[in-house]
């Protein structure tokens, strides 16, 4: 928790300062300065109904702070997702609580998102402001007062605020609000009820402070069941908070991240969709979850996958839609931008990449889920045992790798290393889970593929393993070649590429992902998962002590409510990239627990 | 008349009625859900008021069917087109009427004037035609319940 007053640059607030609130359908991303300007309806790949984020002029809000200058703390109701803002003004202190609730007592509204505001001192005057823009900011609607509500729709969607002892609200136009004032044990509620394809339902207060208390009392009830003894336990439960507040409970996927478009550089065009679940993270998220003691979500987000993939067996899509579907066409919207930073784009033209290390990924997805669990199903066995078979056939492509390069297809070292670890965990399968009659094939690639990576993708000069085939650089993705056990992690390749990359990419406790063409224009931040695979490396390695002072740095490198971007940009610090990224709290939680595990 | 024929047409009726109003529904031309405005009359669960408003839907569309006979009956002649133009006359009167003052008046979660501060959670009221769920939902009701007795007046029609 920090306490300083928000700012703003051209409308935009920094990355950096957004909290995330959610109920396991849809993503509330809240800036420091109480406004609401993220929030897709009814789930989190749907378009925006509040989207200042990506354009601050027509994206839509919904605003609730101070009506003067304030300063502000927040945190996280201890072990929840329900967040709390303290706002200090010259006149008193008031405290909001944000949260989007949880299904419960009484007839809930389709999707419920709560402003509840406590005065802890002295008179605050307060002001919210309702800006609701439909369809990513392409429909301001009319609001219309109807019976206690303010409803604003628009085709099938509804919009419905009802406030209690927060002002009478005037419309003007697309837009409504008020000011009031809360004195000291004084409270007031506004409540966001939506409704999809339905009448909506206009919730009573004593019901939503009800579902309040039920929500805050779910969430600490799921942290309290979280095992974890280790150091940092504070950054570890705070990010398996965020990972089940990305996972969709409608199907069990979890999303990369809770936005689209937020730019990897200022300004710049490397602004992505990320709302949809990538095989790529499917080893990273087993691992975690069940390190976690979430075995539940664990084996929903793998059955999920299983399912998902089933449309494109034996091949695997390199992502899917949150509903397991394979439609991510992606296309451009005429927005801003967050701060200038166009295009923006909804959908993914990488789904249809051939990414060679999701296979290696789901393998030991499968491995782990075995490891726990003890079995797989038989039809789910047998469509593993094809896929490993079809890798025997895939491995001598060049791929676009792990970053999606839009470049022209390569050998990528890390894709190789990942069609190994593919069919080094179908061989393990195939002793329990798994039929093995293509055993011999999988053994055989096998070692096709380690003597290609030792032979071909090693640097003598460098003493590393090298981006791709026949490359002079190095890759921030190779540091998993200890953690997947593809190279002894204490040996001299691992620490050689350890030594290559920390010389090449680093920036202070930072590391960029590689410095070679990617096909696309301008620069990036470092990426903070390479980071903490890094401290998960060194920790493999044995260096346990140099792991854990840059897992220091790097869990304070978190925002003031804990959470992390995709990438940070590390000359100022300020957060790039998607917000808050799953990735990043994967790896923060893996590289945590290696310690622990290494230290033990 | 055919009574059997009228409770065939009924539930043939019935099954394009439901199915026409959940494609608009799909299409986001209207927010219009009859059978969670039925269940939610009788339960606070969602799922539950869904599948019970259903069972209500189905068997109102059959018992409907029998109004239609009845009148078919008295008029001594049956067709699809005269279905056709009883059912827009029964979309008419939902819609103004039904919808519009009764259900409010008898459902005890559904917003009205009448409705306080110390009222718990309130569904939205349909309005005058249905017009608060969506501008083209008196549209769509009207087609869906064309269609319903434009079936009804065929299948008597067909038995003779």
């Amino acid at each position: 928790m920090t306490d300083s007053s928000p700012r703003r640059a051209d409308g935009y607030a920094p990355i950096r300062d957004y909290a995330a609130i959610g109920d396991g359908r849809t993503v509330a991303l809240i800036a420091r300065d109480g406004s609401i300007d993220w929030l897709c309806l009814p789930n989190l790949d749907s378009p925006s109904v509040f989207g200042a984020l990506l354009d601050a002029r027509r994206g839509g809000r919904f605003v609730l702070a101070p009506a003067g200058p304030s300063r502000v703390e927040r945190r996280y109701v201890p072990g929840t997702n329900v967040l709390e803002t303290t706002f200090r003004t010259s006149d008193g202190a008031a405290r909001v609580t944000d949260a989007l609730t949880l299904p419960g007592a009484g007839l809930p509204p389709l999707r419920e998102l709560v402003r509840r505001v406590e005065g802890i001192s002295g008179d605050v005057r307060m002001a919210w402001r309702f800006e609701p823009r439909f369809g990513y900011g392409r429909v301001a609607p009319r609001i219309a007062r109807r019976q206690r509500a303010l409803i604003a729709t628009s085709g099938g969607e509804a919009l419905a605020v009802s406030s209690w002892d927060a002002g009478d609200p005037r419309i003007e136009g697309a837009a409504a609000g008020a000011e009031f004032t809360v004195s000291e044990g004084g409270s007031a509620m506004i409540v966001l009820a939506t409704a999809t394809q339905e009448p909506v339902v206009l919730p009573g207060r004593a019901a939503v402070e009800r579902r309040l208390a039920d929500t805050i009392e779910f969430w600490q009830g799921w942290t309290g069941k979280r095992r974890y003894e280790g150091a940092w336990s504070e950054a570890v439960l705070r990010s398996a908070l965020v990972l089940k507040l990305l996972a969709y409970a409608p199907s069990g996927a979890i999303a990369a991240a809770a936005t689209t478009s937020l730019p990897e550089h200022p300004g710049g065009q490397r602004n992505w969709d990320y709302r949809f679940s990538w095989v790529r993270d499917a080893a990273f998220t087993l691992a975690a979850l069940l390190s976690l003691d979430s075995d539940e979500e664990a084996t929903t987000f793998l059955w999920w996958l299983l399912q998902a993939s089933q449309r494109t067996h034996p091949r695997l899509d390199v992502l899917y839609r949150l509903d397991g579907g394979t439609g991510t066409r992606e296309r451009e919207l005429e927005l801003e931008g967050y701060g200038g930073a166009r295009p923006v784009r909804i959908g993914n033209g990488a789904a249809s990449q051939l990414q060679l290390g999701i296979y290696g990924e789901l393998l030991e997805a499968a491995l782990l889920h075995v490891s726990a669990h003890g079995r797989l199903d038989r039809d789910s066995g047998r469509r593993i045992a094809e896929i490993a078979t079809l890798v025997c056939s895939l491995w001598r492509q060049p791929d676009l790798g792990i970053w999606e390069v839009r470049s022209d297809p390569r050998h990528f070292t890390h894709s190789k290393m990942l069609c190994w670890v593919a069919l080094d965990r179908a061989l393990r399968l195939a002793q329990n889970a798994i039929p093995g009659t293509r055993a011999p094939l999988w053994r055989h690639t096998a070692d096709q593929i380690r003597d290609f990576v030792e032979h071909r993708c090693w640097s003598e000069e460098k003493r590393s393993y090298v981006r791709a085939q026949g490359s002079n650089e190095v890759d921030a993705s190779l540091l998993l070649s200890g953690v997947v056990g593809f190279t002894d992690p204490g040996g001299r390749r691992a620490l050689g590429t350890i030594a290559a990359i920390r010389r090449e990419l680093a920036h202070g406790p930072l590391l960029h992902r590689y410095r070679g063409d990617d096909g696309l224009p301008g620069d990036e931040g470092a990426f903070l998962a390479c980071s903490f695979w890094l401290v998960d490396a060194l920790a493999r390695a044995g260096r346990v002590d140099e792991a854990a002072e840059l897992m220091d740095e790097l869990v304070s490198l978190g925002n003031d409510v804990g959470l992390y971007s995709e990438e940070i940009d590390p000359s100022s610090g300020a957060f790039l990239g998607n917000m808050p990224q799953g990735l990043t709290h994967l790896a923060l939680v893996n590289a945590a627990v290696s310690i622990s595990r290494a230290a033990a | 008349m055919n009574l059997l024929a009228a409770l065939a047409g009924g539930f043939v009726g019935t099954l394009v009625i439901t199915t026409l109003l959940q494609l608009a529904t799909e299409l986001r031309l209207t927010r219009v859900d009859i059978p969670f405005l039925l269940g939610t009359a009788f339960t606070e669960e969602r799922d539950e008021a869904k599948a019970v408003g259903y069972a209500i839907y189905a068997l109102a569309g059959v018992a409907f069917s029998v109004v239609y006979w009845a009148v078919f009956s008295a008029l001594g002649q049956a067709s699809w087109w005269l279905g056709l133009l009883f059912g827009l006359l029964h979309g008419l009167f939902l819609g103004a009427v039904v919808m519009n003052i009764l259900l409010p008046a008898v459902h005890p979660r559904m917003g009205s004037s009448s409705s306080a501060a110390n009222d718990g959670s309130l569904i939205e009221p349909p309005g005058f035609m249905m017009l608060n769920y969506g501008a083209q939902t008196p549209a769509v009701s009207l087609v869906a319940h064309a269609a319903y007795g434009a079936i009804v007046g065929w299948f008597i029609a067909a038995a003779g």
